[in-house]
């Protein structure tokens, strides 16, 4: 028997949906022949029962894996649900990057189609919260421009100051109130209200942060995070419908928010 | 092994220990930290800042799990790159993986699965280890698994295997002494007869870790003490092959550092017993 072949037997009985023993059993005397005859068994634990050993494995491990990146969702779906949830979502989103990190990339977007994910249709939002916020546990670095050199910069600078976001962000829309959801100390006792949300998404040093921002904010940071603007493009921007005094207070109100936050690159 | 220096006592980096890998503070009894390659390859954040931090004081080693030398699978070069990125940006004191292989058709089972010992897969490997080696521009430690079945087809034992591996591929070993052991009770093969089937001159590194005692098998889990079983076949391993790096791992019910600490200085104590031994010979 070659290697390939080999290795191609082990992974269909090792990474079946079911139990190799049931693998196995549907595939009649032809598969278990095949079987006994490429592994070596004894009283003790016979073939199928040492390919089992892998098969726990390697269905425990990933699962491992997705119930800690996916915490609050497997909480509220429960310990039964969220395993016959991986069952489904390992059949049909194989592993297929080396870090394991990446095991569960594809989780939110194979949840919001699957039935769990119909019938409540937050969850998927929530997996996504907690895919975007794993995400920035070790994106990229970026210096940042402080509140501190903020103060310090002289006036006649400002209307040039350029503005750029920090790579580690993100920035989607949710049509549940995920800020609440995820404050309850118990996930999947209650849906959370309907209530579109832009969600900001971010790491300030080590810390992974998110906090809803509104329509005007959220339109701001998506051109900020494409090109530098500087703060009298802002500025002008926000004078629509404002007197000049107002845009600037805001425009001042937003840029000290973001340098708090830590969302605004030094080099920009 | 040249190549390979003789490091001391390393313990596996997790992230309980990151503030003091970082600090280098209250790490006395650890010489050198091993980390998991994949965990290190995301482009900043707190695992970079640590991994840093740690190499200031104390030699690294990167340890991977997925290279996948025995799969059928092309090598992934992409994987390879980052490797070789993480590599020139930390120069770790060397690099490992395994004797397994872990991918097929493009996915990726994040397990150490086995291989058959033949001559089709030994030259298969080789070949992978070569290739490896040139993109890294250096050579590597392939390490024992510990296995749960082994194949009919297979023509040669485990250390037949890997000393031919050695060989033709000019590599180094990692030599798991848990997973020798775990193996032998799974297989019933004498552990000590494995080690003494190893070459010397090839042997970079140890691994000493805990497994679960099952009622059909033992199982390498990492997550127990190195048990007495294994500091036995650990002082044979010293008695045979000398003063090299030892590693602790441990990746689940992750104890106190201090506890690790203790285990390090017991394998320290046993690696200073055997060369006095040595020495008095």
């Amino acid at each position: 028997m070659k290697l390939a072949d080999i290795e191609a037997r082990f992974y269909g009985l090792v990474t079946a949906r079911d139990s190799v023993a049931v693998t196995v059993a549907e595939g009649g005397r032809e598969v278990r022949q095949a079987v006994e005859q490429m592994v070596a068994g004894d009283a003790r634990l016979p073939a199928i029962a040492r390919l089992e050993i892998y098969a726990d494995m390697y269905f425990a491990r990933l699962r491992d894996v997705l119930a800690d990146e996916y915490a609050q969702t497997a909480a509220a779906l429960g310990g039964a649900a969220f395993h016959a949830l991986v069952v489904d979502y390992l059949d049909a989103c194989r592993p297929d990057h080396p870090s394991m990190r990446e095991v569960g990339a594809r989780f939110p977007a194979f949840l919001a189609g699957h039935p769990t994910g119909a019938q409540r249709p937050w969850l998927a939002e929530l997996a996504r919260l907690e895919r975007a916020r794993l995400e920035m546990v070790d994106g990229a670095d970026a210096e940042t421009l402080t509140l501190e050199a903020l103060r310090t910069l002289p006036p006649e600078r400002f209307a040039t100051l350029s503005l750029r976001l920090v790579p580690s962000h993100a920035l989607f829309v949710t049509w549940f109130d995920l800020v609440s959801l995820w404050r309850s100390e118990q996930p999947g006792a209650a849906a959370p209200a309907p209530s579109p949300t832009a969600l900001l998404v971010w790491r300030r040093e080590l810390e992974v942060f998110h906090r809803a921002v509104d329509g005007e904010e959220a339109d701001w940071l998506r051109r900020l995070a494409s090109a530098n603007t500087t703060f009298a493009e802002l500025c002008g921007g926000l004078g629509r419908g404002r007197s000049d005094q107002a845009a600037a207070a805001r425009a001042f109100e937003l840029v000290g928010r973001w340098a708090s936050d830590g969302l605004l690159r030094a080099d920009a | 092994m040249e190549g390979f220096a003789a490091l001391g006592q390393g313990l596996g980096l997790r992230p309980p220990f990151y503030e003091a890998a970082a600090t280098g503070a209250a790490v006395a009894a650890v010489d050198w930290w091993e980390v998991i390659s994949e965990n290190f390859m995301g482009e900043g954040g707190n695992p970079r800042r640590v991994l840093r931090a740690a190499r200031a004081h104390r030699p690294i080693v990167l340890h991977g799990v997925s290279m996948s030398l025995g799969s059928t699978d092309p090598l992934d070069t992409r994987y390879l790159d980052r490797l070789a990125a993480l590599a020139a940006e930390i120069e770790p004191a060397w690099i490992s993986d395994h004797l397994c292989w872990s991918s097929l058709g493009g996915h990726r089972a994040h397990d150490l699965w086995p291989l058959p010992f033949t001559e089709e897969a030994l030259a298969h490997v080789a070949a992978r280890v070569v290739r490896v080696q040139e993109r890294l521009g250096r050579r590597i430690l392939v390490e024992n698994v510990s296995s749960y079945l082994t194949y009919r087809h297979s023509t040669m034992s485990e250390p037949e295997f890997l000393t031919a591996l050695a060989e033709r591929a000019d590599c180094g070993l990692l030599l798991d002494v848990n997973n020798v052991f775990v193996s032998a009770h799974n297989h019933g093969f004498d552990a000590v007869a494995f080690l003494d089937a190893v070459p010397r001159e090839r042997v970079g590194q140890f691994h000493l870790a805990g497994h679960e005692t099952l009622p059909t098998h033992l199982r390498d889990t990492h997550d127990h003490p190195v048990c007495d079983g294994v500091w036995d076949l650990y002082r044979h391993a010293v008695a045979r092959f000398g003063d090299v790096a030892t590693l602790l791992e441990r990746d689940d019910h992750i104890p106190p550092l201090d506890e690790l600490c203790a285990e390090l200085r017991h394998a320290g104590e046993i690696a200073r017993a055997s060369r006095g031994s040595a020495d008095q010979k």
